[in-house]
């Protein structure tokens, strides 16, 4: 049985994917994990998931994004020429890096 | 963990479904994070009717995608809460149809012209945007992750906001001058929005122990208007004589706050507010009339999907 792993670098981050294991049941799969995945990188937690528990949809089924220009959802279409709230400053900042690598993938 | 530890450990994202927390830990985390659902979701009731009066297509679009977003916010917030054990999804969404959950005052207040807009997508947003930066920054870590998303849209709404603002002030003198009564209206309320000052405050004391709160009352007020009196004043807006706000010899700007009322806002807050009912039962009706789609979906004869989401992209 194969599981899915995830792991969490830091308290407080994101648990991403690294891989997966193969083993007989959950428990099992907890250690080869910690094993596989938790020793090299710094790592504060791991998730198994069994694989066939993994649902997916890629771009073949959906067109992720949507297929007309949406460039009004994003706060690069708003020029407005005034100083921004530290916060909103950031959120533009964040937008403006998740279109460069759209525009890269 | 006992409550002593809590305090002790409390820090950001600090906190995670694996621990066991104490129950008031619990109960004061969903609390604040129902709050904060139950707010996106009467929020986007409220601005939904502007996406059919919108003035142009480009309007239309971004407002029916920011409405649409403040929904997809209120979802991420339930689940952040719904992890704590307290109350279930259902529970809250029930509570508010039925006027027991709380959200926040501006949304209790009825909308009627496009002009009003900007009151609520440019100074209510931004308020709630400061507020939101702080909490990606809570103890909770759920509630921390729903916050990492919710602040990267959240700037798409204040500058789409601040846009529409700009053009009512740049636009015919009728349009300003209603621009300008509205902001009138809306102001006290907007003041209003991160509640009284700190002494007078209820659940911050505790909230801030376990480090669910980041920033008092009186920072997130102060940090406000700072950034949005001059903003206000900056597309032409003037700022209403009262409630009186001047600036400090540090140049920050302040609010009597003897001035606003506190009896309506506590009567807004407890639900008890005329108009509000009108919001709170619109929505009600909303979530009955759709009760048919949430059986199908959960009951026996459920459809077995296979079509690509094409109508959510």
């Amino acid at each position: 049985m194969i599981w899915e792993v995830f792991r969490q670098e830091k308290k407080g981050d994101y648990h991403t994917h690294c891989g997966n294991v193969h083993a007989p049941d959950r428990e099992m799969a907890k250690q080869f994990a910690a094993i596989q995945h938790g020793r090299r990188k710094p790592t504060n937690s791991i998730w198994v998931v069994p694989k066939d528990e993994v649902g997916e949809i890629d771009t073949d089924d959906v067109p992720f994004g949507g297929t007309t220009d949406k460039a009004y959802r994003w706060t690069t279409a708003y020029n407005l020429q005034t100083e921004q709230a530290r916060e909103v400053e950031e959120s533009d900042s964040e937008q403006q890096e998740a279109e460069k690598q759209r525009g890269e993938a | 963990m006992d409550i002593e530890t809590v305090k002790e450990r409390a820090g950001p994202r600090e906190f995670s479904p694996g621990d066991d927390l104490p129950e008031e830990y619990r109960k004061a985390a969903t609390r604040m994070i129902e709050f904060h659902a139950n707010s996106e979701i009467m929020g986007a009731y409220l601005e939904r009717p502007f996406i059919r009066q919108a003035p142009s297509i480009d309007r239309k679009l971004a407002f029916s995608a920011k409405v649409q977003d403040e929904i997809g916010h209120g979802q991420l917030l339930y689940r952040a809460a719904e992890t704590l054990g307290i109350k279930t999804r259902e529970e809250m969404l029930d509570d508010l149809a039925e006027g027991r959950g709380k959200f926040l005052n501006c949304f209790h207040y009825p909308m009627d012209g496009w002009v009003e807009t900007p009151m609520i997508a440019f100074f209510v947003d931004g308020a709630a945007m400061r507020r939101q930066a702080t909490l990606r920054r809570t103890s909770w870590e759920p509630y921390a992750h729903a916050m990492d998303k919710v602040c990267f849209e959240e700037g798409f709404h204040v500058k789409h906001g601040e846009d529409i603002l700009r053009t009512l002030m740049n636009g015919s003198r009728a349009e300003q001058r209603r621009t300008q009564e509205a902001f009138e209206e809306w102001w006290p309320r907007i003041i209003q929005f991160f509640g009284p000052t700190d002494d007078k405050s209820t659940h911050h004391d505790f909230a801030a122990d376990v480090g669910l709160k980041q920033m008092t009352n009186d920072e997130l007020r102060q940090a406000f208007l700072d950034m949005y009196v001059p903003k206000a004043r900056k597309y032409g807006l003037e700022i209403p004589e009262y409630p009186r706000v001047s600036q400090n010899d540090e140049g920050r700007w302040v609010v009597e706050e003897d001035d606003l009322d506190w009896d309506e806002f506590f009567t807004v807050a407890k639900n008890n507010y005329e108009p509000g009912l009108g919001q709170i039962n619109g929505r009600a009706r909303a979530q009955e009339a759709v009760e048919w789609v949430r059986d199908v979906i959960e009951g026996d004869g459920a459809p077995a999907g296979g079509r690509s989401p094409q109508a959510a992209d």
